[in-house]
């Protein structure tokens, strides 16, 4: 077993559990073992803490970085908003000595110090990496033949590039590999690239872009759409109700987070995964069956 | 823009531009020449009529800012995607400088009533969303134990600006 520390932010365990029970269910099972960090904070969040003030916003970050350097293992995130403020502290932090020093001297506040020694990935980058495709399709017991799944990468997963380094972000393939690893059918729908619009405090921007976008997943009939991070997902869930009624469209693609495809497709029961908590249920998933295991 | 049109004389406020380069990443926008590369991949300014990154460099090489840091800044319409940052052949992160500038704006008191209560959710309780019970129901539901708390007196520590001068 690799060990990591699990950084697991706010959205997560708070709004929806289902997620975290979920991870916590298909790790151990692909040979990860999870980490719990004593003391972790909001990241924090990449887009209203930090417009406050980017000083605070670093120390603050840096502290939940030094957590798991104190345990000595790297870190992963469940959320792409976490994934984007620690990683890019981190970049900030190994780049900018000056700015280290600035922030290590408020870490010297409370007794700690920033060394770099973990790295951050998210979840689905550590899967991916530490795992690999073939190895997620061997714990897969209820394979999901033929689900037509699209896929929103959402930003933070991707960008910027040279922070994340973690796909292509003009044509990336990682959700795609990790969808097909659970038996499913990866469809790409037109506005794939486009930003959720969960963060920006306007209304009529993200309302028209969600309606866009929305179209280009009907297009596809897609049976569920598959996302990796929670902001996204409140977008996709909630959000995609209020688009619907707003603009009087059919918009009815349940959002389905990946690390709950997994744990279904390893096993876990349909009825265990929270799934009813959702505006819109991916209900088609009850129609797949786990398979007796091969004869060894 | 009618603060540069042809033949006007702009009058450069280095003052503007002197504060804005004190941010994190709030100086990047001097090496931004005009090239639009931002634009045509941005979200908001596809989405609405009036943001324009390429626009909003342009204010800031001129230290025209105090036009982007008003009550009713267009800047909160960023998407934050870092599509700009992704296509910029100089480096120049605009969406940085634009967080930059919302430094400012804090600065000076500035918010929308949403990003306010944000933070002060984060100032007070550690995290975004606040423990309740209702939540821990949940989690117990799932066989999650309850959300430990955030050890608030460190965080308070940090956030604290650093004193003038001389002690950091």
């Amino acid at each position: 077993m690799e060990r990591f520390a699990f950084f697991p932010g706010c959205l997560v365990p708070a709004r929806y559990p289902a997620m975290e029970f979920a991870i916590r269910q298909s790790l151990p099972k692909l040979g990860i073992e999870i980490v719990d960090l004593e003391g972790t904070s909001c990241c924090p969040d990449p887009i209203y803490f930090k417009s406050k003030d980017k000083m605070a916003w670093l120390s603050v970050a840096a502290r939940n970085l030094c957590l798991a350097e104190e345990q000595g293992v790297d870190l992963f995130t469940n959320c792409s908003g976490c994934t984007a403020t620690l990683s890019e502290t981190w970049h900030l932090l190994h780049e900018d000595e000056k700015l280290r020093d600035r922030v290590n001297e408020r870490l010297a506040r409370i007794g700690k110090e920033w060394k770099g020694t973990s790295r951050i990935r998210h979840i689905a980058t550590l899967v991916r990496d530490v795992v690999g495709y073939e190895a997620i399709r061997e714990t897969v017991i209820r394979p999901l033949e033929g689900l037509q799944v699209s896929i929103h990468y959402g930003c933070h997963l991707l960008k910027p590039s040279r922070i994340m380094k973690v796909d292509d972000p003009n044509d990336p393939s990682m959700m795609e590999e990790l969808v097909r690893a659970l038996g499913a059918e990866p469809v790409r729908h037109r506005k794939w690239h486009l930003c959720c619009g969960k963060a920006c405090t306007d209304e009529n921007l993200p309302n028209n872009m969600m309606r866009d976008l929305l179209t280009t997943v009907r297009d596809t009939d897609a049976e569920v759409l598959c996302l990796i991070c929670p902001t996204c997902f409140s977008q996709f869930d909630h959000g995609q109700y209020r688009i619907a009624k707003k603009f009087e469209e059919d918009f009815h693609t349940p959002p389905v987070y990946y690390f709950q495809l997994l744990a279904y497709a390893q096993g876990v029961e349909y009825t265990n995964l929270g799934f009813e908590r959702q505006r819109f249920k991916p209900e088609c998933l009850q129609r797949f069956s786990v398979q007796e295991p091969a004869e060894v | 823009m009618a603060t540069a049109k042809s033949g006007a004389v702009v009058r450069v406020d280095f003052a503007f531009k002197r504060e804005l380069a004190e941010k994190i990443e709030g100086n990047l926008a001097s090496f931004c020449y005009q090239c639009g590369a931002c634009v045509g991949d941005c979200p908001a300014a596809t989405y609405t009529d009036d943001f324009n990154p390429r626009e909003i460099m342009l204010k800031v090489l001129y230290g025209l800012g105090e036009e982007l840091i008003g009550s009713d800044s267009l800047l909160w319409k960023c998407t934050n995607c870092y599509n700009c940052a992704e296509r910029c052949p100089q480096d120049v992160k605009p969406v940085e400088v634009i967080i930059s500038m919302k430094n400012m704006m804090a600065d000076r008191g500035i918010y929308p009533e949403g990003v306010e209560k944000v933070i002060e959710t984060f100032e007070t309780t550690g995290r975004t969303v606040p423990m309740s019970s209702a939540i821990d129901k949940q989690r117990a539901r799932f066989g999650l134990p309850p959300l430990p708390p955030v050890p608030m007196e460190e965080i308070r520590a940090l956030i604290e600006p650093a004193p003038a001068k001389g002690e950091e």
